[in-house]
């Protein structure tokens, strides 16, 4: 009993945030005009003939140009009908100045100056999380083969700026001072690649672990995924509808949950195919019928796309973020290395027109 | 083998792959003119080895999708880019280029447009390292074993038509428009922006086309004059202009030489009619071998300066 009451107690208090959340949500009947500022907390994603975000819970799509971008502030109008804003238009438009989206600006033109522009934003999605650049036909066909997920950061990336963090720290500095500046390291990318909602909560669980580490405690992961989703929902409980939130969420707690029942069902398999196999369908059973409830489509051949590409997307992460830094000091080499990574983007690509 | 040694011939592995894609990449030595499916506006690519030539962006940004296909992916410079004139259907892709692209030299018109967006091609051109030239006829540029010679305007059409926006501006900016060169944006006009088209004559060995614009009938007749006097050998390509309206290609425009090819970028049933009954017969009575991508996607000839390679429709 003792052991479940930190968690009653828990529970509670998100319930009550989220009948407060209900209650406190302003509605809007249609027809209304509204003008919303707000700070753009999530990139907005760029359509042939326009550019689509969303404020507060409204759907709103914008003309191509002025382009609006992660971190500005924006002042908008428009006409209330259901859950889009219509006709809406931009009224005042602030950049965001800051070092870090300035970063991430200066990070993703150097993407698409090296390299032809769907690559370009494949590198862009996955070491940064920018979805602006895929184009229209591209993010289609993506969304169709069922690998849409890769060209979102998702907390792969955490993992992975964590481990290369500590693997040189802990060369330089004491463990401790070391884990804590890869947690320092964490929240920073979390910050230049958007802030959204699927790295955020891999930084909430890489903290948590490193935290254990830390302080000598034993690691749950389930634990520290329920834990970080609670707080999350309890900081943004607007994130319970972000698609993003929900499929972060459900991918980690089935690999979790699957991936040591599937080592085992193939454990006659050569160990890199397994890898790749392994991870797939688990993440897959948990998320296929939410990608099925959500666009009421869900590619059977889904899995065998992604065992053929997803190796693909540690190495070019990796080259896309050393050439990335390498860049801010020469450009020239930086995209020579960044070169290293077509091969890679041109087989990703290639894959998925075949299944999509 | 230890992770190391298999990082480390991931690393080589991976370098010979890239290394052989950038050479089989390399375009060949044949010039390619290509008439990309853009839809309703026009893009014409020249490329040639490692030299293009970009004249227009057309509408949205299929362009670039034009560009990923016939440049090797190592190649992030064009040389030269023409706007014939400030049209959202000749312009607006050329804003994904200038963010994807460096580009050597910028030929276009000071004509300004009120269009929000050409203010952004403008601060985007002016961010960059691009030099601007405001072309007039009589100027001429060869890049590599490409020469461009401009036909119109001429600097008295522009001279009577333009009515400058700089004295609102501080002294800097006159100046600037009185050397003429590297300005966008430099004054307004009450005539249609079609009349400011850059017409350019693209030449490589043997091989010429035309690059009209949108220019209507009376310049087209005037343009006849102009060919006649200056070309005394057959031409082969011409873009057919204002993509095949009836006030565009005009009887004695065909008549100034000997064309082979007459291209018409369109869209596929657009609202404006193009092209126009009229425009494909006579094409079809000089037996001019009509190519539309509307009908055929990206319309591409190569030579290789005597030679043509047509395609067929």
């Amino acid at each position: 009993m003792r052991r479940f009451l930190p968690w009653l107690l828990v529970t509670i208090i998100i319930i009550i945030r989220l009948i407060y959340f209900y209650q406190g949500r302003p509605s809007y009947p249609d027809g209304t005009r509204l003008r919303i500022t707000y700070r753009v907390t999530s990139e907005p994603i760029r359509y042939s003939s326009s550019q689509y975000l969303r404020l507060r819970g409204f759907k709103v799509y914008l003309p191509l140009f002025p382009e609006v971008n992660y971190g500005d502030r924006v002042i908008i109008e428009g006409r209330v009908d259901g859950e889009i804003l219509k006709d809406p238009s931009l009224i005042g438009i602030k950049e965001r100045g800051g070092n870090l989206y300035y970063l991430r600006k200066r990070l993703i033109a150097f993407y698409q100056k090296s390299l032809p522009n769907d690559h370009a934003a494949l590198v862009a999605g996955m070491t940064l999380g920018s979805k602006a650049n895929i184009g229209q036909d591209f993010w289609a066909v993506l969304k169709e083969s069922g690998t849409a997920h890769v060209v979102v950061a998702s907390g792969m990336n955490v993992t992975l700026i964590a481990s290369f963090l500590t693997t040189f720290l802990v060369l330089v500095i004491p463990r401790r001072r070391a884990i804590f500046l890869a947690i320092v390291g964490i929240w920073l990318y979390a910050l230049i690649s958007g802030f959204d909602a699927p790295i955020v909560r891999a930084a909430v669980m890489g903290s948590v672990a490193f935290t254990a580490q830390v302080l000598g405690k034993v690691y749950n992961a389930t634990r520290a995924l329920f834990l970080s989703a609670f707080a999350l929902l309890f900081i943004k409980t607007d994130w319970l509808y972000d698609l993003g939130f929900i499929l972060s969420f459900v991918a980690t707690l089935s690999l979790i949950i699957f991936v040591p029942k599937l080592q085992k069902v193939f454990k006659a398999l050569p160990k890199g195919i397994r890898e790749n196999l392994v991870t797939t369908l688990s993440a897959q059973i948990g998320v296929a019928p939410i990608l099925y409830i959500a666009f009421g489509q869900f590619n059977v051949l889904s899995p065998l796309a992604n065992i053929l590409v997803l190796w693909t997307v540690v190495p070019v992460t990796i080259i896309g973020m050393i050439s990335g830094i390498i860049s801010l000091v020469t450009v020239p080499i930086g995209t020579l290395i960044l070169w290293l990574s077509y091969p890679l983007t041109l087989w990703f690509i290639s894959v998925v027109n075949v299944f999509g | 083998m230890s992770n190391r040694w298999k990082l480390f011939i991931f690393l080589l592995v991976l370098m010979a792959v890239t290394l052989w894609l950038a050479a089989i990449s390399y375009p060949g030595r044949n010039l390619r003119v290509i008439a990309c499916d853009v839809g309703q506006g026009d893009a014409f690519l020249v490329i040639r080895g490692k030299t293009e030539i970009l004249v227009d962006g057309g509408p949205g940004n299929k362009v670039i999708n034009c560009l990923n296909n016939y440049l090797p992916f190592w190649d992030r410079e064009i040389e030269v880019i023409v706007l014939t004139h400030p049209q959202a259907d000749h312009y607006s892709g050329l804003i994904e280029v200038f963010e994807n692209y460096s580009v050597k030299y910028f030929l276009a018109n000071a004509l300004d447009s009120s269009s929000s967006n050409y203010s952004v091609l403008k601060s985007l051109v002016g961010g960059s390292q691009t030099v601007i030239i405001n072309p007039t006829s009589s100027v001429s540029m060869r890049l590599d074993l490409i020469y461009l010679d401009i036909l119109s305007p001429s600097s008295e059409f522009l001279a009577d038509n333009s009515v400058t926006t700089y004295e609102q501006k501080d002294r800097r900016t006159k100046e600037l428009y009185q050397t003429n060169n590297g300005v966008l944006g430099a004054y307004t006009s009450e005539q249609d922006p079609n009349q400011f088209s850059i017409v350019a004559m693209l030449s490589y060995g043997e091989f010429d086309a035309l690059f009209t614009g949108d220019i209507d009938n009376k310049l087209s007749d005037d343009l006849a004059e102009i060919i006649k006097q200056k070309y005394n050998k057959p031409l082969e390509y011409i873009k057919v202009p204002h993509h095949g309206s009836k006030n565009g290609l005009s009887q004695s425009l065909l008549g100034s030489s000997n064309w082979k090819i007459g291209v018409i970028s369109v869209g596929k049933n657009n609202s404006y009619g193009h092209p126009h009954q009229e425009v494909l017969k006579i094409l079809g009575e000089k037996d001019i071998k009509i190519l539309r991508t509307d009908e055929m996607g990206d319309v591409v000839i190569a030579t290789d300066g005597k030679n043509l390679i047509i395609p067929e429709n």
